[in-house]
């Protein structure tokens, strides 16, 4: 690296450090991890997570498999790598369908009339009341169980939180002196609402949108692990979790490595979510001092 | 004024902390206010009036003050955080520009108006009679019932009105009055000045009022501060700044005011970067 | 007097059964400036409100240049909007913080067909900076990097960007400080007379509206108290409460001050 180069990063550094506290500052650094794991989790894992080595059965950690191995004698960190390449996208196509389907549903309530407000309401208190295991139990008996059915079922589920969220935050802002502004300028609709209201409204969603990853995986990780998710020989984490629950006792570390990551990496989003939550409020900002 | 002083400020500096080191907002002011004498504070936001006067009682946790504030005598920068308290709501009260903001709202208006004094040890029963009292001459119509009242319930003017009640029932001897009619209409206006005039004189109380506008100035206080950019730029009495300003950013701000009955053909002045008055485009 | 720019006739508004506007009637002709006074709750914004088609009022007449506001369909109110425009009391809160001054001042062109071309747009928009004091540096900054009189500014210099034959101005000084307001005041009467712009003029500072307007109309609960020329209403007010009004307002005199009848 040459003297620039370091020099930039070290200035990158002081600013990160300056600008964010240590605990969300770790917390931030398991979340680009996880991240990083699952976009190049499989080049750097060390073994073939998914290769049956019945020999090498319920090993314990050690420098060859620093997790130990599992019942099938696969290696566990290669597993728990692999991992978030299945937990997290899918936690995001949950994410990003409820968000999509959230907004669009909130903001047509928002900005309709009386009656359609009333209309989609009720119907997002519908889906607020079904319960996801329940739907994904469904699901999975109609379409047979897997991953797809608990990202089915947990998008019809979540979008509804973003729908009485977008419905807010939109509200709050079309009565905003500048949309009477653009109004009196003869702005027409279309425009009013996309470069007017919803720009301004939703410029926080993202912070719940972080704080529900990790809500998101622990619930698609729940799915699995009582087996209307991602199936057993998946390293999804739920899973993993699932497959060597019996053998707890004797060889702990094929459920703890999958859980700690699980458990990690949700704390992890928890934590930047609230942390953007706090630096985006001057109140919250103000009282925490 | 021949008179010790009730307050006397000397050389009173405030900073802020930012992460770029201290931000100071108010570089050395000097004031005095005699007893029952009323003092206005005049300036344009940023100009550290609000500040300053919320430095005399301490107010901001963040601030870092420097020079000496001494109220009979007592040098109010070195007392301990405990005695501040008793000082302030009891030798000197004070009213902030939002009535609401200021009034608990779920807490009726009697026992508000009562809790200074209440907090003093007075007995219940005489408490409420002096805050009824109070209210009574305060001009809030039926008060015996009223105060039973919450503050949604009153008007704006009327909620100044308890905010004034609340801030002078322990009887201090100073109030610290900062843009007390801002959010009132004219009238109403008229009629809290008016009556805050009438409380400090039967009571031989002082007045310190923070305000932005000139026009209330000159019927209300006897001598005026005009400060600029954290600093005082004129002192003296109200004729004289009125009459004779001799700083050019007073006259310049004298002049911006358009005035009922005034030249309507003319621009209103403008004031300059320095200070100074410029004649309008 | 020539043909009213602006006719409003009995607007009546109720808002949760309780009256705001109770049958308020005036005219303002072209070049004219007309305040609008009254205290808080008078109604003197819900009437800027109708005027511009905000709020819709219970019933009565609006006529902007003899066209019926109120009646306008979508397509013919657009056109109305280019011929009244509105700037608002607070400068904060007013322009929208994520779009640049450029597209500020720019969006009522492209909106109403005026200036399709970016360049064209842009160079326009320059040239409304200047018009109200600023210059084209200041294109391409947002909202929160000028202070509350330069937003003012920039809310007028949209407002003329249409060519506007009425401007509605809702207290735009009472939030600025006492030399701010003054430069934007100038800035309003050198606009009157250069552009021939009508302006109703909504505020509760009487000697602004003194310094301002041609005609004074005078609000209370809903209804006009009053109406008439400045000379009338400050010097020989017809109604007692604008008396009442005027004695209330404080006189940057001292000597004066102590004089005046206190109001109880």
């Amino acid at each position: 690296m040459s003297a620039t180069t370091t020099g930039i990063a070290t200035g990158v550094a002081a600013r990160i450090r300056h600008r964010v506290p240590f605990v969300e500052g770790a917390a931030l650094a398991v979340a680009v991890v996880v991240v990083a794991m699952a976009a190049v989790g499989p080049l750097v894992a060390p073994h073939d997570p998914y290769a049956v080595n019945l020999t090498d059965a319920l090993l314990p950690p050690s420098a060859e498999h620093w997790f130990g191995t599992d019942a099938n004698g696969r290696d566990v960190l290669s597993r728990v790598l692999h991992g978030a390449r299945v937990t997290l996208p899918a936690t995001l196509v949950v994410i990003a369908a409820s968000t999509v389907i959230g907004v669009l549903i909130g903001t047509v309530a928002a900005l309709g009339g009386k009656v359609v407000d009333e209309v989609l309401m009720r119907i997002t208190d519908i889906g607020l009341s079904l319960p996801a295991i329940i739907l994904a139990l469904g699901l999975s008996a109609a379409l047979g169980p897997g991953l797809s059915s608990a990202v089915i079922a947990l998008s019809v589920t979540w979008w509804p939180g973003y729908a009485r969220l977008a419905r807010t935050l939109v509200r709050e802002v079309k009565d905003a002196e500048y949309v009477d502004a653009a109004r009196v300028l003869g702005v027409p609709q279309g425009r009013l609402i996309f470069r007017h209201i919803l720009p301004n409204a939703l410029n926080t969603l993202y912070v719940q949108t972080t704080v529900d990853v990790g809500a998101v995986m622990l619930v698609i990780s729940g799915l699995s692990f009582i087996g209307v998710g991602a199936q057993v020989p998946s390293a999804e984490w739920g899973a993993m979790i699932a497959g060597e629950a019996n053998n707890l006792t004797n060889a702990w570390w094929a459920v703890a490595f999958p859980g700690l990551a699980l458990l990690l990496t949700a704390l992890a989003f928890n934590l930047v979510g609230d942390w953007l939550r706090v630096r985006n409020d001057p109140t919250i900002r103000r009282e925490a001092r | 004024m021949s008179t010790d002083p009730l307050l006397r400020v000397r050389d009173l500096r405030v900073s802020y902390p930012t992460p770029a080191g201290p931000a100071q907002v108010v570089h050395g002011v000097d004031l005095d206010l005699a007893p029952g004498e009323r003092v206005a504070l005049v300036g344009e936001s940023g100009s550290g009036k609000s500040v300053t006067a919320r430095a005399v009682l301490r107010l901001d946790p963040d601030a870092r003050l420097s020079g000496r504030i001494e109220l009979e005598g007592v040098d109010l920068l070195k007392l301990p955080p405990r005695r501040m308290r008793e000082i302030r709501g009891g030798r000197v009260g004070l009213v902030f520009q939002d009535p609401l903001a200021s009034l608990n709202p779920v807490m009726t208006i009697g026992r508000q108006v009562m809790q200074p004094l209440l907090i003093r040890g007075v007995p219940r029963k005489v408490a409420r009679r002096r805050a009824v009292d109070l209210l009574e001459r305060l001009g809030v119509r039926d008060a015996e019932h009223r105060a039973d009242d919450y503050p949604h319930q009153f008007s704006g003017g009327m909620r100044q009105r308890v905010v004034i009640a609340i801030a002078v029932i322990a009887e201090p001897a100073l109030l610290i009055a900062d843009e007390p009619t801002t959010a009132l209409d004219v009238r109403v206006q008229a009629r809290v000045l008016e009556l805050l005039r009438e409380l400090a004189d039967e009571r031989g109380m002082s007045i310190l009022l923070i305000t932005h506008d000139l026009g209330i100035v000159a019927g209300f206080a006897q001598r005026a501060v005009v400060m600029r950019h954290g600093r005082p730029v004129e002192t003296g009495t109200v004729e004289q700044i009125y009459t004779a300003p001799r700083d050019p950013y007073t006259k310049a701000l004298l002049a911006a005011v358009p005035r009922i009955g005034g030249d309507v053909t003319r621009p209103l002045a403008v004031i300059g970067a320095a200070g100074e008055e410029k004649e309008g485009s | 007097m020539s043909e009213p720019l602006l006719q409003v006739r009995d607007l009546v508004k109720t808002f949760g059964g309780r009256p705001v506007l109770a049958g308020v009637s005036f005219d303002v002709a072209p070049g004219e400036v007309l305040g609008l006074v009254g205290e808080s709750g008078s109604g003197k914004s819900t009437t800027a409100r109708c005027v511009t088609r905000l709020t819709r009022p219970d019933s009565g007449q609006i006529l902007l240049g003899g066209r019926d506001v109120l009646a306008a369909g979508r397509r013919e109110l657009r056109a109305l909007r280019a011929d009244m425009q509105m700037v608002f009391q607070d400068p904060y809160a007013s322009l929208n913080p994520r779009m640049t001054v450029a597209e500020l001042i720019g969006e009522p062109l492209l909106v109403h067909g005026l200036e399709p071309d970016r360049r064209r747009r842009r160079e326009r928009a320059a040239e409304l900076l200047e018009t109200v004091g600023m210059t084209a540096e200041h294109l391409d900054r947002h909202p929160r990097s000028f202070s509350g009189g330069q937003r003012q500014r920039i809310s007028i210099a949209r407002a003329l960007a249409v060519e506007p034959r009425l401007l509605i101005c809702d207290e735009p000084v009472s939030s600025l400080d006492v030399s701010v307001q003054a430069q934007v005041l100038n800035l309003l009467r050198d606009l009157r007379e250069r552009l021939g712009l009508s302006i109703l003029f909504i505020a509760h500072d009487l000697a602004v509206v003194y310094y301002l307007c041609d005609r004074v109309a005078v609000m209370l609960g809903g209804e006009l108290a009053e109406i008439g020329t400045r000379e009338q209403i400050y010097g020989d007010p017809a109604h007692p409460y604008t008396r009442s009004l005027l004695d209330a307002v404080p006189v940057p005199d001292p000597a004066l001050a102590r004089q005046r009848p206190s109001s109880t």
